[in-house]
């Protein structure tokens, strides 16, 4: 369904992403897993398209000079130089680190305005599955997203991406900063999200309560691919275990 | 599959410019030329200038270039502590009218005025500005904004200080070359001073207060007390820039409050890329006699400079001096990835 290969990033003269290449099936939960500053970040916003919207702007502040290489094919079609609009209509949706929301707009309306690019009549359809996801949402509405917890800005900015239907789903760091039992039930909604045929696409650096669920794992060092296997793998590797699940 | 050779683009710094950001000691003429030379040059250009446009139309534009200029670095310096104001002319109104007022009624003598006018006027505003120091943002733009405008109407409602008139026939300069030197000297030592001031510590705390000023505070720093003192160091150069004007017109009116005193400061810190002050001079330096050329346009003058502002910022958002710096200091090849 996505296939990276050879992706190159520089943000000025430093490398991000190193000649990584990875491919995600349909149908799969696909974890990329990495240390801080490992290029997890970057790879999100070269497949859901953000950088290219941030290599204008440094462009034109002369700022520093991204530059891309490689590619990066969605169900066969190359999308490298594609807008993040063009690439959320084709079906891909990122759910941003450190969950950015609206905090002046109540819950209800941050998934409305995710919804703006679709002209399907099932879009209160999309609202009942994103709630009976997150039933928590469901019940604070009406409530502004800036007075909502963590977990629940979480829940939100997952809901957000749901919202524009997407085939696969980014989602980059969706456990930073929640508690255990918050962590838990993000890993169940994930995998209910994986059950109703939304592929997924993980960038973490906890992996120990994402591990069971993935059917295959990538470890990106420095920019680099130094690892990858099937979830049961991964898990066994006493490398891993050590770096990425604190054992 | 064969790999093709691909290539990116690449900036490096000049060799000379790592070599010589370590200098200590005197070393080869060449790297003390390159150090030197972007500062001493402005420095003998700006003192030689008054000779060269003795006694013309165009001594009057270099004077109040030198005005602007320190108005914008004025501005450029509370910019740098997160306070963007809309009201540079407030300082310089308040430094005008003071210096005014003293020769005026009290008829004090110039060597007194303008020293006064230059601290009491700062002091006048640290104090008016310091109940909205806790303002934010577009919240203080608007309050700073507002003041001169206030100003001006009360000067000419309650008809005080010379209202619509103005005050008229104070003490001039002894010849040209004081009023200009001083001028001059002011917008150098301000330039360098100011460069100077933002990279030591205290000017970290201001640069702080700027990116986040929770973080400032959680350090157990008094954030209203550095702005208070950011904004009497930045509205003594603007009351000094006022009381010098005063003097060399021998009037001041209502029109010190003016907007244009607001604008073109801006205009030019914009211009020339803020948070570097070299680039708040350049940019004046380069809109005021721009503006003087273009005169006879007259009413469409004001709507140019807005034309300009909005060009800058669409084209060339950093600025012209940050341009100019990066292009000594690095250079760009193709280096193959």
């Amino acid at each position: 369904m996505l296939e990276v290969k050879n992706l190159m990033v520089f943000f000025e003269n430093a490398l991000a992403l190193n000649d990584l290449s990875l491919d995600v099936y349909r149908g799969e939960i696909v974890s990329a897993l990495g240390s801080n500053s490992a290029g997890k970040t970057t790879l999100m916003n070269t497949i859901s398209g953000l950088i290219i919207d941030m290599k204008v702007k440094e462009e034109r502040k002369g700022g520093e000079r991204i530059t891309i290489m490689g590619e990066v094919r969605f169900e066969g079609e190359e999308i490298l130089s594609a807008k993040p609009s063009l690439r959320i209509r084709k079906g891909i949706a990122l759910s941003r680190e450190r969950h950015p929301i609206f905090p002046d707009s109540d819950i209800e309306e941050n998934l409305r305005i995710s919804t703006y690019l679709r002209r399907d009549r099932e879009i209160n359809k999309t609202y009942d599955f994103v709630y009976d996801i997150f039933p928590p949402l469901k019940a604070l509405k009406k409530r502004r997203a800036g007075f909502c917890s963590g977990g629940e800005q979480q829940m939100l900015s997952i809901g957000m991406a749901l919202m524009t239907k997407p085939k696969l789903l980014l989602l980059d760091e969706p456990l930073l900063g929640l508690s255990p039992a918050m962590q838990n039930s993000l890993i169940q909604a994930i995998k209910q999200i994986h059950r109703e045929g939304i592929t997924v696409l993980v960038a973490e650096q906890f992996a120990r309560p994402l591990l069971p669920i993935v059917d295959r794992g990538y470890i990106i060092e420095n920019g680099m691919l130094t690892l990858q296997g099937t979830g049961q793998e991964l898990r066994e590797n006493p490398e891993v275990r050590s770096s990425f699940m604190g054992v | 599959m064969a790999e093709a050779i691909r290539y990116r683009k690449e900036r490096i710094d000049r060799g000379i410019k790592a070599r010589t950001d370590t200098i200590y000691l005197l070393s080869s003429l060449r790297d003390m030329v390159y150090l030197f030379l972007p500062r001493f040059l402005p420095i003998l250009l700006l003192l030689l200038l008054p000779f060269f446009v003795r006694g013309g139309y165009w001594e009057k534009v270099l004077f109040y270039s030198c005005m602007f200029a320190l108005l914008a670095l004025s501005w450029d310096f509370m910019a740098s502590v997160g306070l963007v104001s809309l009201g540079q002319a407030l300082f310089f109104g308040v430094g005008a009218y003071i210096s005014g007022g003293l020769n005026y009624y009290l008829k004090m003598p110039i060597f007194l005025t303008i020293p006064i006018a230059t601290l009491g006027g700062a002091l006048f505003c640290t104090l008016l500005l310091f109940s909205v120091l806790r303002l934010r943002g577009v919240y203080f733009s608007m309050v700073t904004l507002i003041l001169p405008l206030l100003f001006a109407h009360l000067i000419e409602t309650l008809d005080i200080l010379g209202g619509t008139h103005g005050l008229l026939s104070l003490t001039p300069f002894p010849g040209g070359y004081p009023a200009m030197y001083l001028a001059i000297i002011g917008v150098i030592v301000c330039l360098f001073g100011f460069r100077k001031l933002i990279s030591e510590d205290f000017g970290l705390v201001l640069r702080g207060i700027k990116d986040d000023d929770r973080v400032v505070m959680a350090g157990g720093i008094n954030i209203h007390w550095y702005k208070a003192q950011a904004i009497f160091i930045a509205g003594a150069v603007g009351c000094f820039a006022g009381a010098l004007m005063t003097h060399y017109y021998q009037f001041v009116g209502r029109s010190v409050f003016a907007l244009d005193f607001t604008v073109l400061p801006l205009a030019g810190a914009v211009l020339g890329g803020p948070g570097s002050f070299a680039g708040a001079t350049i940019g004046t330096f380069i809109l005021v006699p721009l503006s003087e050329a273009l005169r006879a346009l007259g009413g469409l003058r004001m709507a140019l400079y807005g034309v300009i502002l909005i060009g800058a910022l669409v084209v060339l958002p950093e600025g012209l001096f940050h341009y100019i710096e990066r292009r000594y200091h690095q250079f760009e090849r193709d280096a193959r990835v």
